[in-house]
């Protein structure tokens, strides 16, 4: 049974991430925007997965929230006031296309040497497992009492910072998306 | 129990398609999203070092990372339809003020 449970983390994480990677895939090959804008989102939710495979619970419904919820509507709301149909037919691809998809498989292939290398090879070293308990996190202590202990012990300032630039961000997309004769 | 190599190949494949779309695609809109496809990548190692390591700790700054992305792409798309009133388009390559 633990062997079972050990193995189906794995097995889910993989799973969810190889989905990710097609959903993101998908998008970036599909000719409309809204199928691009429905693989991200998928895309999303099997991120999500994977953040809840690596037991990070609170991370995991924050992704669900923040993409699925909020950040996908943003990109839908702006596909349907964005006209594009007259430019398809000009193409999806830029014209730098043709030697930038070879180049980052050349990327991909050389850092997959490097990774096959250190991973695999003959000094490769033990495998790195990930931990299932956390440092000083009690048993009654769950996933986002631990996590906003480290958000607003640790990293208070960075958080401060945050809101900030949460509101710079907020007042400049109004400057920026409204209408010039109000 | 997710071994560090599965996450790292994980991550380093959404990461590459984030760029792969960024370099070749001419709708803007796409492009700001492989740019959070590549900021959920690096969220995805964050939180398996962290796990690694046996801390929060970045747990806690993957939710900054994810405060940040929606403050981009909240900029991001107010450009975008700056750049649609202004242009009639947003296709990348046909933004060219600048050249004169």
């Amino acid at each position: 049974m633990e062997q079972l449970l050990a193995s189906l983390g794995q097995n889910l994480f993989v799973l969810f991430g190889l989905l990710a990677v097609g959903a993101a895939g998908v998008m970036i090959f599909t000719k409309s925007a809204v199928h691009s804008v429905i693989g991200f989102l998928f895309s999303m939710l099997c991120v999500a997965g994977c953040f809840l495979a690596l037991q990070a619970e609170f991370l995991g419904v924050a992704q669900l929230l923040v993409y699925a919820g909020g950040i996908v509507v943003l990109f839908l709301f702006v596909v349907m006031l964005v006209e594009l149909t007259k430019y398809q037919e000009k193409g999806i691809f830029q014209t730098q296309a043709k030697f930038a998809v070879p180049l980052v498989g050349a990327g991909v292939l050389a850092f997959a040497g490097v990774f096959r290398g250190i991973l695999f090879g003959p000094n490769a070293g033990q495998a790195l497992v990930l931990k299932l308990g956390l440092e000083g996190a009690t048993e009654h202590l769950g996933n986002a009492q631990a996590v906003s202990r480290g958000l607003f012990a640790d990293f208070l300032l960075p958080f401060e910072i945050l809101s900030v630039i949460l509101l710079v961000a907020l007042i400049g997309a109004i400057v920026l998306a409204k209408s010039e004769r109000v | 129990m997710v071994s560090m190599n599965a996450v790292l190949l994980i991550s380093f494949l959404l990461w590459s398609v984030g760029v792969a779309g960024v370099l070749i695609r001419r709708n803007a809109l796409v492009i700001l999203m492989c740019v959070e496809l590549m900021l959920n990548a690096a969220n995805l190692n964050l939180i398996a070092f962290a796990r690694q390591a046996g801390t929060v700790n970045g747990q806690a700054f993957a939710l900054l990372v994810m405060g940040f992305a929606a403050a981009e792409v909240a900029v991001g798309l107010a450009l975008v339809v700056a750049l649609y009133r202004k242009k009639g388009n947003i296709q990348v390559d046909e933004i060219n003020l600048l050249k004169g």
